[in-house]
């Protein structure tokens, strides 16, 4: 058994450094150094480790790990054709010439992964609505509604805590169908532009000026860079409706649209 | 509308903790021979207050119960028997010339103490807690504390994991278990 190890970032496709080992600076974890193990035109971005996980208590020290570890993907993205990024903390128990024999019985899945995504990175697009807002808007359309707001101010107790309850109902209902047809309307639009698309849990974090929002919909969209400024427009038109909210963030390296199965 | 790179540090930890597996476990095993499992850091995020803050637990515990759920199906459980505790840890084997520290997950359940290889799927040592007595050691080696398991005064094994305290207590929670402290 030997004790050599290397941490995995990425797999990525170099067309310029194809079969070349490169270094690619002390950006790794803890400064560590760098360098692509090749084979062919795909190479897998390392740094030498000790067979150990990374593994920490100390919750500042975990997350510069993270931190760390995605620095290396932003810069992978930047510098080769497309990547596969890894997530943290995969340590295979291996050296460099294991790995390459390694990328080499999985060539061809690699490969038609990496090729797949050339010229493509993830977004992630949320969108938000506002149901006062919303509310307001059917209220002040509907004049059958806007009646029953009236006449709840003029009947008895009893009476108008009944009909205010009708009318709570039916307002709920109506923001309810109005998002809906938004989503389903602005889903179509948005898969126009995205070669594949993923519909996210809930997010685990909303940034402060959407808090006061309710999240309509959340998805990770796999968009080639020709298309991204038509996605953009898209969004555009769906921000500037009265009562919904875009949030359009990316590009990010294509966490959630690659599928590894079955390797060798 | 031009998308922002700006991201939280929750969303980026998400992303290289939740969506960014693209590789299993099963694949370094493939790979490697021998798991390496990016368990514990999770573990040692998902514990912090400010997580709970940021709302991050409710993504973690869906996680992690998947994770659980996938691993308790393999687990081989008999009647009756639960499981009260997990952690990452290692046992240490020395079988001759092999001699190595096994990455696993340290299982207390109410009859056994046992340590599970999500891949290939197999306990790789097992124990009940009925006749189980542990002590702390320091290993100089490693300048670490590693428990042994004892029964019935019998060295069985040497165990290490960094969640000692919780281990020995969900032990003592499970049975009445002998502890000593040799350090």
């Amino acid at each position: 058994m030997s004790d050599e190890a290397r941490y995995l970032y990425c797999i990525v496709h170099s067309t310029s450094a194809a079969g070349q080992k490169e270094s690619l600076g002390n950006i790794g974890i803890e400064k560590q150094a760098v360098y692509t193990i090749p084979y062919k035109n795909i190479a897998a971005v390392v740094h030498s480790c000790q067979p150990v996980p990374y593994h920490s208590k100390d919750r500042t020290q975990a997350e510069g790990w993270v931190l760390e570890h995605s620095y290396v993907i932003d810069q992978a993205t930047k510098r080769y054709e497309s990547i596969l990024p890894i997530s943290f903390d995969v340590i295979l128990r291996e050296g460099d010439s294991q790995i390459e024999q390694w990328l080499g019985r999985n060539y061809e899945q690699l490969w038609e992964q990496l090729d797949s995504l050339r010229g493509k990175a993830e977004y992630t697009v949320q969108i938000f609505y506002d149901y006062d807002c919303l509310k307001a808007r059917i209220l002040m359309a509907d004049q059958e509604l806007n009646d029953m707001q009236k006449r709840i101010e003029n009947e008895s107790k009893g009476k108008a805590y009944l009909l205010s309850k009708k009318l709570d109902q039916t307002l709920k209902r109506g923001v309810s169908a109005e998002a809906g047809r938004l989503v389903e309307e602005s889903l179509v639009l948005i898969s126009e532009q995205s070669d594949r698309l993923a519909v996210n849990d809930k997010p685990s974090w909303i940034p402060e000026n959407f808090r006061d929002k309710k999240l309509l919909a959340s998805y990770s969209c796999l968009v080639h860079k020709d298309k991204v400024d038509r996605l953009g427009e898209i969004l555009d038109a769906i921000n500037s409706l009265q009562g919904f909210r875009v949030r359009f963030t990316g590009p990010w390296a294509p966490f959630s649209f690659v599928d590894l199965q079955e390797m060798a | 509308m031009k998308p922002e790179r700006e991201s939280s540090l929750v969303e980026v930890l998400d992303r290289l903790l939740d969506r960014g597996v693209v590789l299993n476990a099963d694949l370094i095993i493939s790979v490697a021979g021998i798991p390496l499992i990016g368990l514990n850091l999770r573990a040692a995020l998902a514990s912090m207050e400010t997580m709970l803050e940021y709302g991050v637990m409710e993504a973690w515990d869906k996680s992690s119960r998947e994770l659980y759920a996938r691993q308790e199906a393999k687990i081989p459980l008999q009647l009756d028997e639960k499981i009260i505790f997990k952690a990452f840890g290692y046992l240490w084997q020395d079988q001759g010339i092999i001699k190595r520290w096994v990455p696993g997950v340290w299982n207390v359940t109410s009859s056994r103490l046992l340590l599970w290889l999500r891949s290939p799927g197999e306990v790789a040592f097992e124990m009940s807690l009925h006749d189980l007595s542990m002590r702390r050691v320091f290993s100089n080696t490693l300048q670490r504390k590693e428990l042994e398991l004892l029964s019935s005064g019998d060295l069985l094994a040497r165990i290490y994991l960094s969640e000692m305290d919780e281990l020995e207590a969900a032990i003592r929670g499970s049975s009445a278990v002998a502890l000593t402290e040799t350090i």
